[in-house]
C-alpha cells in the first residue's frame, strides 16, 4: 500500500512546555516526523507553545504555530489551515488529550479533518483503565488485581479489600501525575483525595502492589496490514514500584529466557492488534514474578514516548520517522532501512552492545521534598551510555551524568539509601560492595534481579584488586580497567595516582577507546551510518568518513537551568557549519535529543560529556576545532582541559571566558568600563560579614562561594537575618570559602541581553525584559520584548554597554548578559560567554538567527561577509512574552515561592500583537488558568500593598470578588473596597487555606519576605499548586496576570504563524 | 587461559578459554539476543562453531525444558562475555561438560564483520599461548573435518523409528523424516495431529506410506542439503501422492526432489530478527532463521510457486505448489528461538493441505 495520495497537508500537534514527564523526547519525535513528511512533499504545520525546541524553528515545517495548545486556538489553526488530517502521536499525552478533546467537541468533525496514527478509540483504550483492562481480559493477558474508583468511600472500601502497599494511578494524567505508593491507609486517604483530584475525569485505579516485580517494556510498531514488529525490549534494573522514567534502565532485556521473552512479544502482539492501534508505535509495560515468572501487563501507550526515543537512540531505529510514513499510508516493508539502506524497516534491530539509561534527579532544588522514588516521575533528564558489556554502559552511563569525572565516588553508605528506592541509590550499591556486602544481601534489600547486581559486584571487586594488579601488570590491570568502564579519574583515585599520570600510561600501552557503529543489525549488513560510540573492548575502530570535522559538545542530561534550550543551540549551529560546508561531529550523552539524531550532523557520537572522553573524541575525528559555547556550562566547564590537551577551541578563547567568568576579573573590567555594578563583598566568617555590612547595604543576596544553580542564596533584609544566614549555613562558608555577599536592588528591573560579536562586528539579539522584579532566578521569571517598560534611552545604552562589554572581553561568538535597571541606573550583573538559555526565546522573538551569526562568528567571518546591519531586533512587529513552567507538584513538601534559585522546568511563549494578547498566551501555555470571575485571595507584604491597591480596584470592576488575610482585607478596607477577611492559619479554622481547598477561591496573589513569614504562608501556595489555582508571589506578575485576564475577556483569539528567519550565508 | 579461533585461511581471534576440547567446526554467527540454549541444542548446528553477536550469554542460566534435542550439537561457543558468578555459571559448565569449547573475550563485532564478507570457513578453537602455537594446532582439527561423510543430516537423524501419541484425537496422522529435527517442530505435529511416525533420514517411501499418514513433514537438519543420501529420491517417490511440509533442510531435500538447485549462502542467515514476505498466509512477519544454503528460484519447476521471500535479500523463503500439494519453509516457523507469527504456517498445513 502505497501513501494514502489525498493526505496533502497535516498537522502535528507539539507536546508543549517542558515539565517532568514529558521532555525533549518529543521534541526530537516531531522534528524527525516533520523532517520525514516534508520529505514527502507534505505541507506540515506544526502548533507548539515551546520555543525552545529544534520544531519550532521555522525551516522544520511549512508554518510553525508557536500558540497555546489548548482546544480554542487549535481549532483557529484548523480554520485557518485547512488541513486534511492531524497526526497526534507525536506530542506526547498533552496531543493525546488534545486531539481527543478536539474529536469529542465535534471539532474534527466539523473541519473533516481525520486523525492520523491512533483513532479516537485507541487513544482512550489506552488511558481509560477499564476499557484497557477489558481488552486485556479479552486476550488473556493479566494484570494487578485493581479496582476503579470513583468516590473516596469507594475508594476507602478497595483499599481494605487489596491490603497495603496500593498504588494509585490517576487516569488521564502524565508521568503517573497525582499517582504513587501508598504503605499505610494514612498515606492512602490523602493519596486517594489527591488522586482523585488530579484526574481530569475523576477516576483512579486503585491496584493491588506488584512492587520488586521484574518490570520490562517493549517498543513495538505496527502497520496498517498488521506487520509487527518490537523495535527495543528494555528491561528496568530497579524492580516494580519506580516509574520507569526513573528506573536505571537497559537495552537489551537481558534476563529472560527466549521463552518468556516470546510469550511477553506475542502478548504485546495480541494487545495492539486488540486495542485496534492502526499504524505507528506504541509501548507495552509489563512486571515478571522473580520467582514464578508470572506476568502482568502495566499499561500501553499508543503513542511514541520517551521510551521509544531511548529505543531509537539505542537501536538506531527512527521510530518517529516510520511512525509518520506509517500514518500517511506507507508499509514497514516500504520503508528503507535508513541505517543500513540495503534492508527493509519490517525487522527487529539485532544489538551487539548494551545500552544503560540513568534519569538524572533536582530533588536538591526543592528543599524540603522527599529524594524518595515511586510510580510518580520526579526525575528531570536522563543520560544514556552504550558500552560492549551491561558494566562498560552502566558506567559510561554513570561518568555521563556529570557528577563527578570518577562516575562511582565513594560514598557514606547509608542502608537507608539502599532499601527504599531513591536518586543516589546506584551509588550506595556500589560503595555497599566495597563494604563487603554481598549479591545475596542486596538482593534482599532491594529485590534487584541478582544478575544486575553481580555486574556491579564485578566491577567493585575489580577496583579492590586493582592496585595490586596494577603493581603486577600495570598494562594488563589498566586493559581490564578500562574494559569495565572505569574513568581514569577513578582508577587514578583507586591507585593514588593523578588522572594525567594514568592517562600518559595509558596512551603509552595504546590503550584508547575505539570507535564502533550503531548500525541496528550487530554487524549483519554493511551500513554507513555515522552513528558511533567507543569502547575498550573491539581490536580496532571504524573508518570516520569525514575529514577534520568541528566538534560540538552538547549539553547532557537535562536539569533545572540547563535543558532543551541548548540542544536548540547545539542542532542550530551544526547546521549553520553544515551550511558553510564543514562537516560536523556532534557529541552528546542525552538520548531525549534531537542533537543525538543520526542525521542531526556528519557524524555523531554517543558519549559521555566529559574532558576524558571529548579529548579521545578529538584526538580520533582529528577535529579542526571544538565548539563550547553551544551546549551551555557543561562544555564550558571541560574547555580548559581540552584546550590544555592541545585542542583548539573555537571562538571565544579561554581568556575570555575566564575574564567573564572570573567574579574578580569581572569585577575589575566593569569598573575599567565605568559600568555601575552592585556593591559587593567577601566574608568567611560573620566578623567579616558585619565589618562589610555597611559597605554592600541592605537588602543584600548571600550565597556561599562554589555553588550551582543559586542553591543556598537568600535576600538578607537586615542584621538579625545576616546573623542567622551566617549560622545555618556555617559549613558552607569558610575563610577560604567565603560567603558572596551583594548588594540587592530591590524592585529593580531586570533584563537579559544576548549578542553576538565577530572579530570586526556585533549584533544585539534583543533585550528581554524580565517581568518579575530583581531577586527572583532569571530562569524563573516571565519576560517580554520588546521590553515594555524600560525607556527607549535605557534600552539603546544598555545596547552600548554589552557592545563594550563584548568588545573588551574579546568574546568571538555568544554573550549573554544579565542587567538591572534601577532608577534608571543600569547595573551590570553577569555574563556567560556563551549561547544561554534565552537565545531560542529571543531567536523566536525577534526573528534573529543568533545561532547562525554565532557559528560565522566562530568562523571568523567579517563585517562585510555578514552585514550586521540586517539584523534590527527592534523591527519585530509584535510582542512576545515567556512564560514558565514549575515541578511544584511532583514534589509535595516543596514551596513554589520564586526566588534566586532556579526552580522552572520549562517555558512557553505567548506571541501577540500587543503585550496583554502575548501575556495571556504566555500564561494559558503555562497550563495556568485564566478564572474569568470568582475571588480572588490576597495575601501581601507591606510594600506591595498601594500597587495591589489599584490592581484590587481593577478587579472588583471586573467583576471580581476580594478576601485577604486580616492585614490586607483592612487595608482594603479603609481604602473603600469591599473585602472579605479571613484567618491565617495559625489563627484557627476555618482559614484561608481551606477556603482555598474548598474551591471558592479562584486565584491568590501571595507576596511575601523573610524566612519566617515564608514559612508560615507555605500552606497558602501549596493549596494554590494541589487544586492548580493560580498563585502569583510578585507583585509585578499579579499586573501582568489582570492585564491577561482582561484581553482573554475581550474574547478574541488569533493565531498566526512565526515568520520565516532568515540564514546568514 | 589465552585461546584462539583460528580460521582455515590462517586468520587468528583472540580470546579466553572457558574450558571444553580444542574443536573444529564451520564458523557462522547468530543475531538472537536470547536462546543459547535452543540454538546449541539444534541439531541443524552440527558442525558449527556459534558466535553469538549479542555479547552476554549465560545469563538466565539453563532450563532443560527448553532444549530442541537431547544432546548439544554445536562445535564450540564464542562470545563477548559470559556469565559465570557462584551463583551462576550453569551454562558454561553445561557447555564444558559435554566437551564444547567456549571463548569469551573475543571482538566478535570484528569476527563477524569478517564472516559476513568473506563467508563462512571453518576453523578451530584451541588452546595456545601465541597465534602461530594457535595456527598449528588447529591445522589437524580442521583438516579432519574436512574428511568427515558430508551426510549431516544422516549423522543428526534418529536411527530408528519412533511414535508418539498427537494432542488431537481428530487430527491426522503425520509421518515425519528426521534430518535432525527439532524437538518443537515435534511439538507443534503432536498438539494438532493423532499420531507421530518419526522416520531416520535414510526411510523409503514404501516404509512411510506402509504407515498410512495423512501427511509428511521433513525436518530442519544439518549440513549441505546437496550431500543428503536417499532423502531426495524418498521425497520425490512421496510428491504428490500425499501433503509434504518442509522446513529448513526438509525445504531444500523438498526443492531438490522437485528438481531444483541449491547454493552456499556467503554467510547464510541465522537470527531471529529476518523479515518474510508470506504470500500464503498474506502477511509480513519477522521470524526466526538458520540456513546456510538456499533454493535457487531459477531452478524451480514452473508448476512451484516462490510464495515466501526475505525481505532482507530477496532470497527464496518456502515454496509451494497445489498440483504437488507441497509446501516448503525455509525458516522456522517452530521458532525456539524466535518470534512466533509463522506459527500458522503449521495450521496451513493441516487445515488446507491435508
Amino acid at each position: 500500500m502505497p501513501r494514502r495520495q489525498e493526505i496533502k497537508k497535516v498537522l502535528i500537534i507539539g507536546s508543549g512546555p517542558i515539565v517532568i514527564g514529558q521532555a525533549c523526547e518529543f521534541d526530537y519525535s516531531g522534528t524527525q516526523a516533520c523532517k520525514a513528511l516534508m520529505a514527502e512533499g507534505l505541507e506540515v504545520i506544526l502548533v507548539n507553545s515551546n520555543p525552545a525546541t529544534i520544531m519550532t524553528d521555522p525551516e522544520i515545517a511549512t508554518r510553525v504555530y508557536v500558540e497555546p495548545l489548548r482546544v480554542e486556538f487549535l481549532e483557529k489553526i484548523l480554520e485557518k489551515e485547512k488541513p486534511d488530517a492531524v497526526i497526534p502521536t507525536l506530542g506526547g499525552q498533552t496531543a493525546l488529550n488534545l486531539a481527543l478533546e478536539l474529536h469529542s467537541r465535534g471539532i474534527l468533525q466539523k473541519h473533516s479533518v481525520e486523525l492520523l496514527g491512533a483513532t479516537p478509540e485507541v487513544i482512550k483504550a489506552a488511558e481509560d483503565r477499564e476499557l484497557f483492562r477489558n481488552i486485556l481480559d479479552k486476550v488473556g493477558a493479566k494484570y494487578p488485581a485493581s479496582h476503579l474508583v470513583r468516590t473516596y468511600e469507594h475508594g476507602m472500601a478497595v483499599g481494605e479489600e487489596l491490603g497495603y502497599p496500593l498504588i494509585l494511578r490517576p487516569n488521564y494524567t502524565l508521568g503517573g501525575g497525582g499517582g504513587g505508593i501508598a504503605y499505610t491507609p494514612e498515606d492512602y486517604q490523602s493519596m486517594l483525595a489527591q488522586a482523585l483530584h488530579e484526574s481530569p475525569t475523576s477516576e483512579v485505579l486503585v491496584e493491588a502492589s506488584i512492587l520488586g516485580w521484574k518490570e520490562f517494556e517493549l517498543e513495538v510498531m505496527r502497520d496498517a496490514p498488521g506487520t509487527f514488529v518490537v523495535v527495543c525490549a528494555i528491561e528496568n534494573l530497579d524492580p516494580c514500584g519506580v516509574h520507569t522514567g526513573d528506573s536505571i534502565t537497559v537495552a537489551p532485556q537481558q534476563t529472560l529466557t527466549d521463552h518468556e521473552y516470546q510469550a511477553m512479544r506475542d502478548e504485546a502482539r495480541k494487545i495492539i492488534s486488540e486495542v485496534g492501534l492502526q499504524t505507528g508505535g506504541a509501548n507495552i509495560q509489563f512486571a515478571v514474578h522473580p520467582e514464578t515468572g508470572e506476568r502482568v501487563v502495566i499499561e500501553m501507550n499508543p503513542r511514541v514516548s520517551r521510551s521509544s526515543a531511548l529505543a531509537s537512540k539505542a537501536t538506531g531505529f527512527p521510530i518517529a520517522k516510520i511512525a509518520a510514513l506509517l500514518a500517511i499510508g506507507y508499509r514497514l516493508d516500504e520503508i528503507r532501512n535508513d541505517i543500513t539502506k540495503t534492508t527493509p524497516s519490517c525487522y527487529e534491530p539485532a544489538l551487539d552492545y548494551v545500552v544503560t539509561k540513568i534519569p538524572r534527579f533536582a530533588f536538591e532544588k526543592f528543599g524540603g521534598a522527599k529524594d524518595q522514588l515511586t510510580t510518580q516521575m520526579k526525575s528531570v533528564g536522563e543520560v544514556m551510555g552504550i558500552g560492549r558489556t551491561l558494566q562498560e554502559s552502566l558506567m559510561k552511563a554513570m561518568a555521563s551524568l556529570e557528577g563527578s569525572d570518577e562516575a562511582i565516588p565513594e560514598v557514606l553508605l547509608s542502608t537507608a539509601k539502599i532499601s527504599y528506592p531513591n536518586s543516589r541509590r546506584i551509588w550506595h550499591l556500589f560503595q555497599a560492595f566495597r563494604d563487603g556486602k554481598t549479591v545475596e544481601d542486596l538482593h534482599a534489600l532491594t529485590g534487584i534481579t541478582p544478575w544486575f547486581l553481580e555486574q556491579l559486584e564485578g566491577i567493585v571487586r575489580f577496583e579492590q584488586s586493582l592496585l595490586s594488579q596494577y603493581a603486577k601488570d600495570p598494562e594488563a590491570a589498566l586493559k581490564a580497567a578500562k574494559k569495565l568502564g572505569f574513568t581514569d579519574a577513578r582508577i587514578a583515585k583507586v591507585l593514588g595516582l593523578t588522572e594525567e599520570r594514568i592517562r600518559t600510561q595509558r596512551r603509552e600501552f595504546g590503550l584508547r577507546p575505539r570507535y564502533q557503529q550503531v548500525d541496528t543489525c550487530a554487524g549483519e549488513f554493511e551500513s554507513s551510518t555515522p552513528y558511533f560510540y567507543s569502547s575498550y573492548w573491539p581490536t580496532a575502530s571504524v573508518s570516520l568518513g569525514v575529514k577534520e570535522p568541528v566538534v560540538v559538545i552538547g549539553s547532557g542530561p537535562n536539569r533545572i537551568g540547563q535543558g532543551i534550550e541548548f540542544d536548540y543551540s547545539c542542532v542550530r549551529g551544526v547546521k549553520a557549519f553544515r551550511r558553510a560546508g564543514i562537516p560536523v561531529a556532534m557529541v552528546n550523552s542525552n538520548p531525549e535529543t534531537v542533537s543525538t539524531d543520526y542525521d542531526t550532523s556528519d557524524v555523531l557520537f554517543f558519549e559521555p560529556l566529559t574532558a576524558e572522553s571529548i579529548d579521545e573524541i578529538l584526538h580520533f575525528t582529528g577535529a579542526r576545532g571544538f565548539v563550547a559555547q553551544l551546549g551551555g556550562q557543561t562544555p564550558i566547564n571541560i574547555a580548559p582541559r581540552l584546550v590544555q590537551a592541545g585542542h583548539t577551541l573555537m571562538g571565544s578563547s579561554l581568556e575570555a571566558i575566564d575574564l567573564a567568568e572570573d567574579r574578580g576579573l569581572f569585577t575589575k573590567i566593569c569598573q575599567e568600563l565605568d559600568f555601575q555594578i552592585p556593591n559587593s563583598a567577601m566574608a568567611g566568617g560573620i566578623e567579616t560579614a558585619l565589618a562589610k555590612e555597611s559597605h554592600v547595604g541592605y537588602p543584600m543576596i548571600c550565597r556561599p562561594s562554589y555553588v550551582l544553580g543559586g542553591r543556598r542564596m537568600e535576600v538578607i533584609e537586615n542584621r538579625e537575618e545576616l546573623l542567622s544566614y551566617f549560622e545555618r549555613h556555617k559549613e558552607f562558608i569558610l575563610p577560604e570559602k567565603p560567603c558572596m555577599m551583594d548588594q540587592f536592588l530591590a524592585g529593580a528591573l531586570e533584563v537579559d541581553v544576548d549578542l553576538v560579536r565577530g572579530v570586526d562586528w556585533c549584533v544585539v539579539g534583543g533585550i528581554v525584559e524580565h517581568i518579575e522584579a530583581a531577586g527572583v532566578h532569571s530562569g524563573d521569571s516571565m519576560g517580554v520584548l520588546p521590553p515594555q517598560r524600560l525607556k527607549e534611552d535605557t534600552c539603546s545604552r544598555i545596547e552600548t554597554m554589552a557592545i563594550r562589554l563584548a568588545n573588551r572581553l574579546g568574546v568571538i561568538g555568544h554573550l549573554n548578559l544579565q542587567l538591572a535597571v534601577k532608577d534608571d541606573v543600569v547595573y551590570m550583573l553577569e555574563a556567560n560567554p556563551r549561547s544561554s538559555r534565552s537565545v531560542p526565546f529571543v531567536v523566536k522573538a525577534a526573528g534573529m538567527p543568533l545561532i547562525d551569526l554565532g557559528v560565522a562568528a566562530m568562523l571568523g567571518h567579517d563585517h562585510e561577509r555578514v552585514q550586521p546591519a540586517k539584523y534590527q531586533w527592534r523591527s519585530t512587529n509584535s510582542v512576545a512574552v515567556k512564560g514558565v513552567v514549575f515541578p511544584f507538584k511532583k514534589f509535595p513538601e516543596a514551596d513554589s515561592i520564586l526566588g534566586p534559585e532556579m526552580k522552572s522546568t520549562g517555558e512557553s511563549m505567548g506571541r501577540g500583537s500587543d503585550y496583554p494578547e502575548a501575556l495571556m498566551k504566555a500564561f494559558l501555555s503555562s497550563n495556568m488558568t485564566l478564572p474569568p470571575n470568582g475571588e480572588v485571595f490576597f495575601s501581601l507584604r507591606d510594600k506591595d500593598k498601594d500597587m495591589a491597591l489599584l490592581l484590587a480596584k481593577e478587579l472588583l470592576k471586573m467583576g471580581y470578588r476580594l478576601s485577604g488575610t486580616a492585614g490586607t482585607a483592612r487595608f482594603f478596607e479603609e481604602n473603600g473596597l469591599s473585602c472579605l477577611s479571613l484567618k491565617k492559619v495559625h489563627e484557627g479554622r476555618p482559614h484561608c487555606v481551606d477556603r482555598i481547598r474548598s474551591g471558592e477561591v479562584s486565584f491568590v496573589v501571595n507576596t511575601t519576605t523573610g524566612r519566617r513569614s515564608i514559612e508560615a504562608s507555605f500552606n497558602i501556595r501549596r493549596a494554590c499548586t494541589d487544586y492548580n489555582i493560580p498563585c502569583l508571589t510578585e507583585s509585578d506578575a499579579a499586573e501582568a496576570f489582570v492585564l491577561a485576564l482582561q484581553n482573554s475577556r475581550k474574547g478574541l483569539l488569533s493565531v498566526s504563524p512565526l515568520s520565516r528567519a532568515f540564514e546568514v550565508s | 587461559m589465552k585461546a584462539w579461533l583460528v580460521l582455515e585461511t590462517g586468520e587468528t581471534f583472540e580470546g579466553t578459554w572457558n574450558g571444553g576440547e580444542d574443536r573444529a567446526g564451520e564458523v557462522v554467527f547468530n543475531t538472537s539476543h536470547s536462546g543459547y540454549e535452543e540454538i546449541a541444542t539444534d541439531p541443524s548446528y552440527l558442525g558449527q562453531i556459534v558466535c553469538m553477536t549479542a555479547p552476554m550469554m549465560g545469563n538466565y542460566g539453563v532450563d532443560k525444558g527448553v532444549w530442541e534435542s537431547r544432546k548439544i550439537w554445536i562445535e564450540g561457543f564464542i562470545c563477548l562475555q559470559l556469565q559465570k558468578t557462584t551463583r551462576d555459571q550453569s551454562w558454561m559448565t553445561r557447555l564444558t561438560e559435554a566437551g564444547i569449547p567456549i571463548l569469551s573475550d573475543v571482538d566478535t563485532r570484528n569476527l563477524v564483520i569478517r564472516l559476513r564478507s568473506g563467508g563462512t570457513p571453518l576453523g578451530a578453537l584451541v588452546r595456545a599461548e601465541t597465534s602461530e602455537q594457535a595456527q598449528q594446532k588447529s591445522r589437524n582439527l580442521i583438516e579432519a573435518k574436512r574428511g568427515l561423510d558430508k551426510d549431516w543430516v544422516h549423522i543428526a537423524s534418529r536411527k530408528e523409528t519412533e511414535d508418539r501419541s498427537g494432542k488431537n484425537m481428530v487430527g491426522p496422522r503425520i509421518a515425519v523424516l528426521d534430518f535432525g529435527s527439532k524437538e518443537n517442530i515435534l511439538r507443534e505435529l503432536e498438539s494438532r495431529s493423532s499420531a507421530l511416525r518419526i522416520f531416520p533420514s535414510r526411510a523409503s517411501a514404501e516404509q512411510v506410506m506402509s504407515w498410512k499418514p495423512d501427511g509428511v513433514m521433513l525436518t530442519n537438519g544439518p549440513g549441505d542439503p546437496a550431500d543428503v543420501k536417499v532423502a531426495v529420491e524418498t521425497v520425490r517417490d512421496l510428491l504428490g501422492n500425499i501433503p509434504i511440509f518442509g522446513i529448513c533442510m526438509g525445504h531444500q531435500i523438498l526443492a531438490l526432489a522437485l528438481g531444483a538447485k541449491t547454493y552456499k549462502m556467503k554467510f547464510g542467515h541465522r537470527g531471529s530478527n529476518h523479515p518474510i514476505r508470506d504470500d500464503l498466509l498474506g502477511m509480513i512477519y519477522v521470524t526466526s532463521q538458520n540456513h546456510g544454503y538456499a533454493v535457487d528460484a531459477k531452478t524451480l519447476p514452473t508448476d512451484v510457486k516462490v510464495t515466501h521471500v526475505n525481505l532482507n535479500d530477496q532470497t527464496v523463503a518456502g515454496i509451494c505448489s497445489e498440483t504437488r500439494r507441497c509446501l516448503g519453509i525455509q525458516y522456522h516457523p517452530e521458532a525456539c528461538p524466535g518470534p512466533h507469527e509463522a506459527q500458522k504456517l503449521f495450521q496451513f498445513f493441516m487445515e488446507k493441505m491435508i
